[in-house]
C-alpha cells in the first residue's frame, strides 16, 4: 500500500525502465562521485557503524534477559552481576544495560543522520556535474542533431532523467545501502548466534527474492503500458485545447468526448493492471515475514520445550528466541524497504544511462584545434561547389556556387524545399559542407572558430524566439555590454521603438514564454532591433510571409530596409519588392542554384524565375500599378 | 507584470471555494463508488487486525514455553498450545496477505476510476467552456490541471486518505492492546507519545516550504534549459554560449544550495523520528524489565509490549506525511474545481428553438461587444446588413474589430448590446448547434485533428460519403497533394502522423468548411508562411469557396476587396467607411489610404 508508485503522471517523468549496461553506467556514475570520494568513504564508514550498533541493540535487549530477567546464565555473555544476585542488583544492572542501550540508540541515529547528509552532500554535488556536463553538450551539439531529435523530446528525457537520479541518489540510495548492510550484518548476527537455529530462520529469504523480483518485473511491464496511455490522454488533451474552437465551431464536442472517454478509459484499464502487480508485492512479503516468525517461534519452542539441542548445537533459550524474533523482524522491514526502492534505483541507472548517451553524442561541428579567431570581416561571401546533407545520402545542396561582394544584398527564392534555407545557414557554419567551401573575406568557416564567425553575421528569423525576460534584456542579448540608450536606439532603428512604448510597462515589461503576449510580428521587431544592436557585417534574414497585420508588415519592412544598408545581406525573399531591390538573385531548385542575376536580367532569360514571377508577383505588380494610378 | 501580459484563469471562472471545502467535494467522488470504498476500509480493518493479533499470539506462544518450563508443568499442554498457535500465526499471516492485497488494490482501483471521472468531467467542460475563457487562459495551465492536478488528488485518494485511516486504527488498536497488557508500563511511554506527534507534525511543517523553494529553484533551471533548447539558434547565431552556460550554473548551483539546506535539516530531523521510537523502547527495557524482576509483568507480555510500541509510533510518523500530503491535495482540488466550476456565458436559452436552414441574411443592429471585465467596448454601435450571397470584406488595423465582428455570428462571444439577425431569428434565440451547423469558418490558424485526411475533412460532417470529401477536396485544391501521399485520403496526421505544411493545412481546412455547403462562410484571407506556388493555390479555393454564399472575409489582400459587394472598414471599433470598392475610393480617405498602403497581395 505504501509503494511508491505514483501511477500515470508521475510514470510520465520516471522511466521504470530497465538498464542496459548497469556496470558502465555504474562507472560513469563512479566519475561524476570521484572528487567527493572522502564523503562517500565516510558515508559508508557511518552506515556500517550505525548498522552495526542496529544490530548490537537486540543482542543487549536479549543478554538482558538471560543474564538479569529470566537468568539462564550459559546465554549470558555480558554479565556485570551475578545472575542469581539480588533483585536491586539485578535492577541496577538492568539500569545500566538500558542506559548503554540508549547511548546505542543515539550513536546509531546521530551516525546515521550524518550519513544521510554525506551522501546526499556527495550526490548534489555529482548532480550539479551532471547538469553542467549536459548543457554543455547541448551547445556543443550541432543543429543538424536537432533536427534529427525533437528539441521538446531532449528537454523531458534531461528533465525527467536527473530527476529520477536525484530522487534515488540521497534517501533512497542511502536506505538500499543500509538496507542491505542491515540484512547482511543481520544475518552474521543470527549465524553468530546458533547456525541451525539462523539458518531455519532464513527459509523464508528466497521466496522474498523471487516476489520481489517477479512483481518488479510485472510491474514495470504494466507501468510501461501506462506510460503509452498517459501519453494518449495528454495527446488527447493537448489536441482539444488547442482546437476547442474548431471542436465547437463545427458542434463536435460529443464526438470528442466520447473519444476522450475512451482513451481516459484505456489509460484506467492499464494503472489498474499495473496496481495489481504493485499491490501485491508488499502484502506477499509481509505475509512471508509472518512465516518466518511462526518458523523460529515453533522451532525454538520445541527445543525449550522438549529441551532437545538443534541439531547437536545448545538447546534454544528463551533468550534467544527473544532475539530472534527481534532479529527476524529486523531483516523483514529492510527487505520490504528495498523490494519497494528497487524499481526507483532500477530507473535512476537507466536515467543515466540515456543522459550519457547524450554526452557521447560526438558534436558534428566543432571548432579545430587550431582554429583561429576570424579578424574584423568586410562581408566577402564565397560559396564553392557547396554540397550539403542533413542525412548521409540524402544531398540538400549540390553544388552551389556563387560570390557576394561586401555590400550586396542576395535575395534568395524558389519552392519550398528547394534548398533556401540550407544555403543561408551554411554562412554562419550551422552545418558543414559535405563536399566545397564556404569562404568569407576568403577565409574557410571551418578554419576559423564559431564564436568569431558567429559574432559578425546577425539573423532574423521568420518566428522569431524571445526569452521570457524584459523587453530590454531581450534585445541586448545582441550585445551585452550594450547600454540603455544603445538599445533604444536599436528599437527605433527597428520601428519597434512605437509597440514597446505602448507596453504596460515599456522596455520592462517581461515577456511571457518565448515572447508570449507579442503577435509575431512584434517578435521578430524585437528580433530585428536585437539583431541591428550587434551591428554584423553580414546579415541574414527570412522575410515573414506569415500572418502578420498590414500595419505591422510595413514596419518591418522598413526595419528590414534600414538593417540591410551596407551590409551583405542575405534575404529569403517571398515580396517581389526585396527582389526587385537586390544586387543579386539566386532562383534556388533540387538543390542547385538553376538561374542568377537581377530581376530584371532573369526576366529576360524567360526561364525558371520567369515563371515563379508570371504566376505569382505579376498580380502583386499590377495591384500596385492599379493602385498608382487611382 | 507578468499576470498582466499572460491574464491567469479565474477572471472568467466563479469564485473558487475555500481549500478545505475543495478537498472534502474531491473526496465526495468516492461516493461513486462506494461498494469499492467500502470493501477498501473493510479489508484494512481485517488487516489491521489481523497485524495487531500477531504479537498477541507470539506472546502466548512465549508465555507457553515459559509456564511449561516451570518445574511440575505438562510439556504436552505447552506444545499443543504452540502448535495451535503456529497454525494460527499461517492463518493471520493469509489473511494479512490477502486483506492487505485487497485493500491496496481497491484503493488503487476506486482512485483511478475517480481519476477517470474527474479527468472526463474536466474534458467535457473544457469542451464546452466559451472563447472567452479560453483568451483568458494558457493551454498549459488547464493541462496541468487535467494531468498532475488530477494525479495529485488521486494519489491523495489512494493513499492519503486510507494511510491516514490505518494510522488511527493502528495508533489505537496498539494502544489499546498497551493498556490491556499492562496499563504502568503504557504509561511510562504515553509522555513519549505527544513529543512524537510534536516532532512529526513540526517535521512536515519545517518540511514543506523547503520543497516548494526547491521546486521554485527546480522551474527556473528548467526554464533555461527550455529556453536554450526552442532558442537553439538564437544563441548560436549570437555566439552566447558562453553567457547561457554562465546563466545555468548559476541556477544549478543556487538549487544545489537549497538542496543542500534541506539536507542539513533533514540530516538532523530524520535520525530524530527514529531515536524518538528506539527511546520507547529501551524505556520499556528497563521499566518493564524492573516489573518482570518484581514479577509484575511476564517475558511474553514484555515481547508483545516491543513489538505494539512499533505500531505504536509507526503510525505516528505516517501521520507527518499525510499532513503534507493533504496540503498538496487541497492545493489541487481548488485548482480542479476552478475549472470544473467555469461557467460558458454562451449557453441555450430556455426555450430556443433550432434555426432553420436560412438563405443568408445578415443584420448587425446596434452591436456593441466589450471583454469581460474591461470597459472599453471593441465594438461601438455597428450596424449593417448583408444580403445572401454577398461577400463583405472587413478591413483595418488590427485591433480594429475585424474578427470580433466574425466571432459574434457563430455565438462564440454574445454581444453586449444590441443583437444579431440571421434571416431574421436573433442568434441568442436559436440552438447553437443549429446555428453553428450552417455556418463554415475558415480560421487563420488552422488545426487538425489525429487521425486520417478524411477524418479531417469530414469533421464537420462525420458521414459524408467518399465522393463528397474528395470534390470538396479537389474544390479546395487539396486533391493533388493528399494523392501525393503514399495512403491518400488515409494518410494518418497529427501526433503519430505525418506533418502537413501551413499551406497544406490551410487548403484542408478549406475542404472541412466546403464539405458542410454552409449558405454562411466566414474566412481569413491571410495565409500562413507558405511558399508563393501554394499561396496561389489558396486564394483559388477560397475564390471557389466564397461563390454564392455570404461570405464574412478578413481582408489582407487587394483581390479580396476589389470583388467584394460590400467593404466595411473599421476603425477602434466602429464602421468609418461602407460600400463597394469603387465608391468608397471616390469617398473615403481613409479606405483610399489603406488601399494603397496597407493591403498586400503575396
Amino acid at each position: 500500500m505504501m509503494m511508491g508508485h505514483g501511477g500515470p503522471g508521475r510514470m510520465l517523468n520516471t522511466e521504470t525502465s530497465k538498464p542496459k549496461h548497469a556496470l558502465a553506467t555504474l562507472a560513469r556514475f563512479w566519475y561524476y562521485f570521484k572528487p567527493y570520494w572522502f564523503a562517500l568513504v565516510a558515508t559508508v564508514v557511518l552506515i556500517v557503524v550505525s548498522t552495526v550498533l542496529q544490530v548490537v541493540a537486540p543482542l543487549l535487549i536479549g543478554q538482558a534477559v538471560d543474564c538479569y530477567l529470566l537468568p539462564h546464565p550459559e546465554a549470558c555473555w555480558y554479565a556485570t552481576v551475578q545472575p542469581n544476585a539480588e533483585i536491586a542488583a539485578r535492577t541496577g544492572a538492568l539500569g545500566w544495560l538500558t542506559l548503554i542501550l540508549t547511548l546505542v540508540f543515539v550513536i546509531g541515529s546521530f551516525m546515521q543522520g550524518l550519513a544521510f547528509y554525506s551522501m546526499n552532500w556527495a550526490g548534489q554535488y555529482a548532480l550539479r556535474a551532471i547538469r553542467k556536463d549536459t548543457f554543455d553538450q547541448i551547445h556543443r551539439l550541432s543543429l543538424g542533431f536537432y533536427a534529427r531529435n525533437e528539441a521538446g523530446n531532449i528537454m523531458s528525457r534531461i528533465t525527467s532523467d536527473t530527476d529520477t537520479i536525484q530522487q534515488v541518489l540521497g534517501f533512497a540510495l542511502l536506505s538500499v545501502v543500509a538496507g542491505i548492510l542491515q540484512v547482511v550484518f543481520t544475518i552474521i548476527a543470527m549465524l553468530a548466534a546458533n547456525v541451525p537455529y539462523a539458518l531455519i530462520s532464513l527459509t523464508v529469504v528466497p521466496a522474498m527474492a523471487w516476489a520481489t523480483i517477479y512483481f518488479s518485473n510485472q510491474a514495470r511491464k504494466a507501468f510501461r503500458a501506462t506510460r503509452q496511455q498517459m501519453g494518449s490522454v495528454n495527446a488527447g488533451l493537448q489536441e482539444s485545447i488547442a482546437g476547442v474552437r474548431e471542436v465547437q465551431a463545427f458542434n463536435r464536442e460529443q464526438e470528442s468526448i466520447e473519444q476522450f472517454r475512451r482513451t481516459n478509459a484505456a489509460n484506467r484499464d492499464a494503472n489498474v493492471r499495473a496496481a495489481s502487480y504493485t499491490s501485491a508485492l508488499n502484502p506477499v512479503l509481509e505475509a512471508l515475514g509472518y512465516v518466518a516468525i511462526a518458523l523460529v517461534v515453533v522451532v525454538g519452542a520445541m527445543s525449550a520445550l522438549r529441551n532437545q539441542p538443534l541439531f547437536g548445537t545448545s538447546v534454544i533459550s528463551l533468550g534467544t528466541i527473544v532475539i530472534f524474533i527481534q532479529f527476524v523482524q529486523r531483516f523483514n522491514q529492510p527487505i520490504q524497504q528495498i523490494a519497494t526502492l528497487w524499481t526507483n534505483l532500477q530507473s535512476a541507472v537507466a536515467g543515466g544511462e540515456r543522459i550519457f548517451e547524450l554526452l557521447d553524442e560526438p558534436p558534428e561541428i566543432k571548432d579545430r584545434p587550431a582554429a583561429r579567431e576570424l579578424p574584423t570581416i568586410r562581408g566577402h561571401v564565397a560559396f564553392e561547389q557547396v554540397c550539403a546533407e542533413y542525412l548521409p545520402g540524402q544531398p540538400v545542396l549540390r553544388g552551389v556556387d556563387f560570390v557576394a561582394q561586401p555590400g550586396q544584398v542576395v535575395a534568395i527564392v524558389g519552392p519550398t524545399g528547394a534548398g533556401k534555407s540550407t544555403i543561408i545557414n551554411m554562412i554562419p557554419r550551422f552545418y558543414d559542407v559535405s563536399h566545397g567551401r564556404v569562404l568569407i573575406d576568403g577565409v574557410d568557416v571551418r578554419e576559423v572558430t564559431s564564436a568569431s564567425l558567429r559574432r559578425q553575421i546577425g539573423i532574423v528569423l521568420q518566428d522569431s524566439f524571445l526569452f521570457a525576460d524584459t523587453v530590454l534584456h531581450n534585445i541586448r542579448y545582441g550585445r551585452l555590454e550594450a547600454t540603455d540608450d544603445e538599445v533604444i536606439a536599436a528599437a527605433k532603428l527597428a520601428s519597434a521603438d512605437g509597440f514597446i512604448e505602448r507596453l504596460p510597462q515599456g522596455y520592462q515589461t517581461v515577456l511571457g514564454e518565448r515572447g508570449s503576449g507579442l503577435s509575431q510580428g512584434q517578435r521578430q521587431l524585437i528580433a530585428i532591433a536585437r539583431a541591428a544592436l550587434a551591428n554584423p557585417r553580414i546579415l541574414i534574414l527570412d522575410e515573414a510571409t506569415s500572418s502578420v497585420d498590414t500595419r505591422t508588415e510595413r514596419l518591418i519592412q522598413k526595419a528590414f530596409d534600414q538593417l540591410l544598408q551596407g551590409r551583405t545581406s542575405f534575404v529569403i525573399a517571398h515580396r517581389l519588392s526585396t527582389i526587385r531591390n537586390a544586387d543579386l538573385v539566386l532562383m534556388v531548385r533540387d538543390g542547385q542554384i538553376v538561374e542568377r542575376g537581377t530581376h530584371t536580367e532573369l526576366l529576360a532569360q524567360r526561364g525558371a524565375y520567369y515563371e515563379l514571377y508570371m504566376s505569382q508577383f505579376r498580380r502583386e505588380e499590377e495591384a500596385e500599378q492599379h493602385a498608382a494610378k487611382e | 507584470m507578468q499576470a498582466q501580459m499572460n491574464p491567469g484563469m479565474g477572471r472568467a471562472t466563479r469564485q473558487p471555494a475555500a481549500p478545505r471545502g475543495a478537498l472534502l467535494r474531491a473526496i465526495g467522488y468516492l461516493g461513486d463508488h462506494r461498494r469499492n470504498v467500502a470493501i477498501t476500509y473493510g479489508t484494512l480493518a481485517l488487516a489491521t487486525f489481523a497485524q495487531l493479533m500477531v504479537p498477541q499470539i507470539v506472546q502466548n506462544m512465549i508465555d507457553a514455553v515459559t509456564e511449561s518450563l516451570a518445574p511440575n508443568a505438562d510439556p504436552a499442554t505447552g506444545e499443543r498450545v504452540i502448535w495451535y498457535a503456529a497454525l494460527l500465526i499461517l492463518l493471520f499471516a493469509i489473511m494479512r496477505g490477502l486483506f492487505s492485497f485487497i485493500q491496496a488494490f481497491m484503493s488503487q482501483k476506486t482512485s483511478q476510476d475517480v481519476a477517470y471521472d474527474m479527468r472526463n468531467a474536466i474534458f467535457a467542460r473544457i469542451q464546452r467552456l466559451s472563447f472567452s475563457y479560453y483568451d483568458q487562459t494558457q493551454t498549459g495551465q488547464l493541462m496541468i490541471r487535467a494531468t498532475d492536478d488530477v494525479e495529485r488528488l488521486r494519489t491523495f485518494v489512494a493513499q492519503g486518505l486510507v494511510m491516514a485511516a490505518q494510522s488511527f486504527m493502528l495508533l489505537f488498536g496498539a494502544l489499546l492492546m498497551l493498556i490491556f497488557t499492562n496499563w504502568s508500563l503504557t504509561l511510562v511511554m504515553l509522555p513519549l507519545l505527544p513529543i512524537a506527534l510534536a516532532l512529526f507534525m513540526g517535521f512536515g511543517k519545517v518540511a514543506q516550504p523547503l520543497f516548494m523553494a526547491i521546486q521554485a529553484k527546480l522551474a527556473t533551471l528548467n526554464t533555461i534549459l527550455q529556453e536554450n533548447l526552442a532558442g537553439m539558434k538564437v544563441v548560436k547565431s549570437f555566439a552566447r554560449e558562453p553567457h547561457e552556460v554562465q546563466r545555468f550554473d548559476a541556477a544549478a548551483s543556487d538549487l544545489m544550495a537549497q538542496q543542500l539546506r534541506v539536507n542539513r535539516v533533514f540530516s538532523f530531523l530524520f535520525p530524530v523520528v527514529f531515536l524518538v521510537a528506539q527511546l520507547g523502547q529501551a524505556a520499556i527495557l528497563y521499566f518493564g524489565g524492573v516489573q518482570i524482576l518484581n514479577g509484575t509483568l511476564n517475558l511474553g507480555e514484555y515481547q508483545k509490549f516491543s513489538l505494539f510500541l512499533i505500531y505504536v509510533f509507526f503510525p505516528l510518523g505516517q501521520l507527518g506525511m499525510i499532513v503534507s500530503m493533504m496540503a498538496q491535495a487541497s492545493a489541487s482540488a481548488k485548482r480542479i474545481f476552478e475549472v470544473l466550476d467555469a461557467e460558458s456565458e454562451i449557453r441555450d436559452m430556455p426555450g430556443a428553438t433550432a434555426l432553420p436552414p436560412i438563405r443568408g441574411h445578415v443584420e448587425f443592429r446596434d452591436v456593441t461587444f466589450r471583454y469581460l471585465g474591461s470597459g472599453e467596448p471593441v465594438l461601438k454601435q455597428v450596424s449593417f446588413v448583408a444580403q445572401p450571397g454577398q461577400t463583405i470584406a472587413l478591413l483595418g488595423a488590427t485591433g480594429s474589430g475585424k474578427t470580433t465582428i466574425i466571432n459574434l455570428l457563430p455565438r462564440f462571444y454574445d454581444a453586449s448590446e444590441g443583437s444579431i439577425l440571421i434571416d431574421g431569428h436573433d442568434v441568442r434565440q436559436v440552438t447553437i448547434d443549429s446555428l453553428r451547423s450552417q455556418i463554415g469558418i475558415v480560421l487563420q490558424e488552422t488545426n487538425l485533428f489525429s487521425g486520417t485526411i478524411r477524418e479531417n475533412i469530414a469533421f464537420g460532417r462525420p458521414e459524408a460519403s467518399d465522393a463528397e470529401i474528395m470534390a470538396a477536396a479537389q474544390a479546395a485544391a487539396a486533391h493533388d497533394f493528399i494523392m501525393g501521399f503514399p495512403d491518400g485520403y488515409q494518410t494518418y496526421v497529427g501526433e503519430r502522423g505525418i506533418t502537413l505544411s501551413g499551406g497544406q493545412k490551410q487548403r484542408v481546412a478549406i475542404a472541412r468548411a466546403l464539405l458542410l455547403d454552409p449558405r454562411l462562410l466566414i474566412l481569413d484571407d491571410s495565409t500562413s508562411s507558405v511558399d508563393l506556388q501554394t499561396e496561389y493555390h489558396i486564394q483559388q479555393a477560397l475564390d471557389q469557396l466564397m461563390r454564392g454564399r455570404t461570405s464574412f472575409v478578413i481582408a489582407q489582400r487587394v483581390s479580396t476587396v476589389l470583388s467584394a459587394d460590400q467593404i466595411l472598414v473599421l476603425d477602434k471599433g466602429e464602421i468609418v467607411a461602407q460600400g463597394t470598392h469603387a465608391d468608397l475610393l471616390e469617398n473615403s480617405p481613409i479606405y483610399a489610404e489603406i488601399y494603397s498602403s496597407q493591403l498586400v497581395d503575396a
